[in-house]
């Protein structure tokens, strides 16, 4: 090698050397989402959403771990009780009070940089806080309504739905849908809430506590269990590894049953994977009126984290315009903030019937999903004995007193 | 021969085998009758797997099924994930295991019973006792999702020693007596005279290793999270997502994910037998 | 706590309890061939005694950090009342005591547990006997059968449930043919008083393979010479099958048994996915309460006291199974 290239590949390692270190020092610090995600599809778009924090926020970077829907709520406690919590940590409302004392308030946030909170839907806001204090900031939500099957109602000669049907005509409809092997409705585990408080039954005490011992709710799951124990409009889901929810979305897909309840974030997938005409309509209303629950995730900050301004930044972005925008044209949320909702109705609730007047009548009436801090075992019991209501092997009164019980333990 | 065979009219008893083959052949077909269902809702629409009445099989088979739920998640990845978690377990459990089942099956110390006893009473230990302790333990050395924390907790099983030790024993001491009047160490007996006859039982145990560790669940579950890391049958519960269940692809999923365990028990048959005659400690005697 | 690595343990650990007897039964290693006395000087004890620690360090390094270590913690776990979300407290053994006095659900679950291993053990040695001697019998295909049963081994648990859900899902598969056939079988998952048969039919399915491999090899091991002089003698085939073959594979026989009962008592999996315990609590097992109290409601320190009073009913079975092998079990073929 002679001097002169000797020489050369010096300078070129020195300057590449050089280069090296400069980049060490912009490194932008780096902040850990946790975040749930089914496909790779759904992690792109999250990977979408996070590289807007880089470009908004050059000196944060979003480092993206996901992990499937059911196993996110095995693994965040167990990251929680082995210090390996990332600095965002995603939550759903209805399991936000059980991991409240991990995650940090943001209200004092809020409060220091001015943030317009009122962007939000207030019922999810509230979904997200716990004894007053806001745990996580919202990017998608909704309210449980019905989903049905245009077509087999145009079939059997059934009349649509209207905005402000009762639980009568709900009944009538189940009933006359129920033919031929197929059935009108779908129950679930826990989709006996929204059914309950449009009767006036309360599922929760004002103290939040849980109220299952209650003879008025408990007359209200019987009320709804007899959909399937008694009127035969409602196949009955037995219990299983698979979630009763999953179970009704399938057999709502095949055509077997009409009608089931879910919410706006389910929508898209039921469009891709059905070739009938879907429709959508509040909770009929009973004694109460038509009274909803409405649930949602958003993403907050981990107690212990060390980067929380940085954090607070981040989610402040994973949920800003720009990115509910994305997610809301994509369908994949119908959005936190209320103004991006329209690009939901454009994209994800095209040839869906009475999607937009079902769901903002449903949201004029929508509580919060309150939920107590053992809401996981709650779920777990009804899964596990409220198919005994279905099948009339046991009362609505037995089964809701025994999981009221489990759950004490 | 049996008497009443060579007894009997011949015709007789031809009958009576052929009968007897043509009934096991009908129990097969039917205990292969999930395998069929797997296929048949693999193949066919989402909305056609909860049809009722039930569907036997759909009326347009869609074979792209198997390539769209290899697409739909990173499959590959999570195939050379299960393949390298599962092959390197194999491995250093076919290692350890032989190191320690020489001792046990061929050196004479006081206190080896006693450890061998202590080795059996592990097998009686339920798993569910273990993860949460393990966890931790992941956690303190700092090996949460990585490939270290899904091989190396998972590779210690008294089972391998045993089931060598079995099949040592039988090999006859007269070849390393001579060995060791040549001055052999007792690793190099192990090396080349032991293991190149313990062909059989360590394709077994290599067998039973690999598959259970290919199909293994609830460690990987708890202890790595996304797809870097993940293995076949973390990928096959993302099917069940938020939105819905892609039971189709799903179904498509397992039936791929059993062929690499369905070959290689294919390749490795005649092993098992012998080596389980042999595992059992009846065969050898 | 996969059903996969379950039944491979099972498999290894037959050759466990026979080594077991060997330990707690001298007449049962009794066969073994002795070393000739010359070669075991004492300098050899003493390289042995050497050598024996290198080729047991890995092994034992190995089972000391992942299993003793965390065994011992589970222990210590279970007298906390430690809940994942919060620091553990010490609390004595009142997780033991509530266990068993104040939890509405133990006894059931416990019997849940008895009653799958009682008739799972039962129906699984009777099936995989029955067939292994009839798959002996026969002159072609017997590789290919024994495969044929084996194969559910290789699907991985999640595809195995789904697909037997499917099967027993209401108005699924199950009750059309039921009801196409007029037969008066309620559906298994809804109704409680079925729900467990349901469990087992598909552990059956799945698990019985393992032990018609073990007692098919063990069938073909015994020589032909034993059932030439039987067939001199004019013992008839099913004379032959009672009073030879079956006394002769009885260590095997009991291995299986023994190991079956472990993993039959620490089902999890099946349940778990199958009928996730319910209807009710029809299915709820140990192996499922441990599951849940741990990773439902994250109460790790009530589970770790379930997972241990698991421990000592295996090891108190185990033991009732090794006294009573003597009576039936016979060594020296």
């Amino acid at each position: 090698m002679t001097t002169q290239r000797l020489l050369a590949t010096l300078a070129l390692s020195a300057s590449l050397f050089a280069i090296a270190s400069t980049t060490q020092a912009q490194e932008p610090t780096e902040v850990s989402w946790l975040m749930w995600s089914s496909s790779d599809e759904q992690t792109a778009a999250w990977q979408y959403v996070a590289d807007l924090v880089n470009k908004q926020h050059p000196d944060i970077k979003v480092q993206l771990q996901t992990t499937n829907w059911a196993d996110y709520w095995t693994k965040l406690p167990t990251l929680a009780a082995s210090g390996q919590l990332p600095d965002i940590v995603s939550l759903q409302s209805l399991r936000a009070p059980g991991f409240a004392q991990i995650m940090e308030p943001l209200d004092p946030y809020i409060e220091e940089t001015g943030f317009d909170i009122d962007a939000f839907d207030q019922s999810i806001i509230n979904g997200l806080s716990m004894d007053g204090s806001v745990f996580a900031l919202p990017y998608d939500f909704g309210p449980y309504v019905v989903y049905y099957n245009k077509d087999r109602f145009d079939e059997a000669g059934v009349p649509l739905p209207t905005v402000d049907w009762t639980y009568e005509e709900f009944l009538s409809a189940a009933r006359a849908l129920t033919k031929d092997g197929k059935y009108g409705f779908a129950v679930t585990a826990m989709g006996y809430i929204p059914f309950a408080l449009s009767d006036g039954a309360e599922y929760l005490t004002e103290d939040g506590e849980l109220n299952l011992d209650d003879p008025k709710l408990q007359a209200a799951f019987q009320k709804y269990a007899d959909l399937a124990a008694k009127e035969k409009v409602a196949p009955v889901i037995a219990a299983s590894g698979t979630m009763s929810t999953q179970i009704a979305s399938g057999r709502f897909q095949s055509g077997d049953v009409a009608m089931f309840t879910t919410g706006p974030w389910e929508l898209i997938n039921q469009k891709n994977k059905t070739d009938f005409t879907i429709g959508l309509a509040p909770i009929p209303a009973g004694k109460a009126g038509s009274i909803t629950t409405s649930a949602g995730s958003g993403f907050g900050i981990a107690k212990d984290s060390d980067k929380k301004d940085e954090a607070w930044k981040a989610i402040q972005v994973l949920t800003g315009p720009e990115a509910e925008q994305y997610l809301a044209s994509a369908g994949r949320a119908f959005t936190g903030r209320i103004a991006e909702q329209k690009y939901w109705y454009e994209n994800a609730a095209t040839d869906v019937v009475n999607a937009r007047p079902a769901l903002e009548a449903a949201l004029a009436n929508a509580v919060p999903f309150r939920t107590t801090p053992n809401w996981n075992s709650v779920e777990m019991l009804s899964e596990q004995y409220a198919p005994l209501a279905y099948s009339g092997a046991e009362s609505g009164a037995e089964v809701m007193d025994t999981i009221s019980t489990l759950v004490e333990e | 021969m049996t008497p009443e065979q060579t007894a009997a009219p011949i015709n007789l008893a031809g009958i009576g085998r052929l009968a007897s083959h043509l009934a096991m052949v009908v129990i097969s077909l039917v205990f292969l009758f999930p395998f069929f269902w797997m296929i048949s809702n693999a193949v066919r629409a989402n909305s056609e797997v909860l049809a009722i009445p039930p569907i036997l099989w759909p009326n347009e088979a869609h074979w792209g099924n198997f390539i769209a739920a290899w697409s739909y998640l990173p499959f590959g990845r999570f195939f050379l994930n299960s393949a390298f978690v599962a092959g390197s377990i194999t491995i250093i459990t076919l290692v350890v295991s032989s190191l320690a089942a020489y001792a046990f099956a061929r050196l004479r110390v006081w206190w080896l019973n006693s450890i061998f006893v202590a080795y059996l009473a592990t097998l009686m230990v339920p798993q569910a006792v273990l993860v949460i302790p393990l966890f931790l333990m992941m956690t303190h050395l700092d090996w949460v999702n990585t490939y270290q924390a899904l091989i190396i907790p998972m590779a210690f099983s008294s089972f391998g020693a045993f089931l060598l030790r079995q099949f040592f024993m039988q090999i006859p001491i007269e070849l390393e007596e001579a060995a060791m009047i040549d001055g052999a160490s007792r690793l190099r007996i192990l090396l080349t005279i032991i293991l190149p006859l313990s062909a059989p039982a360590l394709g077994l145990l290599a067998l039973f290793t690999f598959t259970s560790q290919w199909n293994s669940f609830l460690w990987p579950l708890i202890v790595v999270y996304g797809t870097e890391h993940a293995t076949i049958p973390l990928g096959l519960t993302m099917f069940q997502g938020e939105q819905g269940t892609d039971w189709n692809y799903m179904m498509a999923g397992a039936a791929i994910s059993m062929m690499p365990a369905v070959i290689l028990t294919i390749l490795l048959q005649r092993y098992i037998f012998k080596g389980i005659a042999i595992g059992s400690g009846f065969g050898g005697r | 706590m996969s059903i996969a690595r379950d039944r491979a343990v099972a498999i290894g650990a037959r050759s466990a309890a026979n080594e077991l007897l060997a330990v707690t039964d001298p007449s049962a290693g009794a066969s073994r061939k002795p070393r000739p006395a010359a070669a075991v000087g004492y300098s050899r004890r003493r390289q042995d005694a050497h050598a024996a620690i290198w080729f047991l360090l890995p092994s034992l390094t190995g089972l000391t950090l992942f299993l003793i270590v965390p065994l011992a913690a589970s222990l210590a776990l279970s007298f906390t009342n430690w809940q994942l979300l919060a620091d553990p407290k010490f609390v004595g053994i009142s997780n033991y005591v509530r266990l068993l006095t104040f939890d509405p659900t133990f006894y059931r679950i416990l019997g849940n547990t008895v009653l799958y291993t009682f008739e799972y053990l039962t129906l699984n040695i009777i099936l995989s006997l029955g067939m292994a001697v009839w798959i002996s019998s026969l002159s072609w295909g017997k590789t290919l059968f024994r495969l044929v049963f084996f194969l559910p081994t290789f699907t991985p648990l999640i595809g195995v449930s789904l697909v037997w859900l499917l099967i027993f899902t209401p108005e699924g598969l199950m009750d059309w043919l039921v009801a196409s056939l007029h037969l008066p079988i309620p559906n298994l998952v809804t109704d409680p008083n079925w729900a467990m048969q349901a469990v087992i039919i598909v552990s059956l399915w799945a698990g019985f393979g393992y032990n018609l491999l073990l007692f098919g090899a063990a069938l073909e091991s015994i020589p032909q010479s034993y059932l030439d002089a039987a067939a001199i003698d004019g013992a008839s085939a099913w004379q032959r099958f009672w009073s030879i073959k079956l006394w002769l594979i009885s260590p095997t026989l009991f291995f299986g048994m023994v190991m079956t009962a472990i993993t039959a008592l620490q089902v999890f999996d099946q349940v778990y996915a199958l009928t996730r315990g319910g209807p009710g609590n029809a299915t709820a097992t140990l192996g499922f309460a441990i599951y849940n109290s741990g990773f439902t409601t994250y109460k790790m320190g009530y589970a770790a006291s379930i997972s241990w009073v698991l421990f000592v009913i295996i090891m108190a079975l185990t033991l009732v199974q090794l006294r009573l092998q003597r009576k039936w079990v016979h060594y020296d073929a």
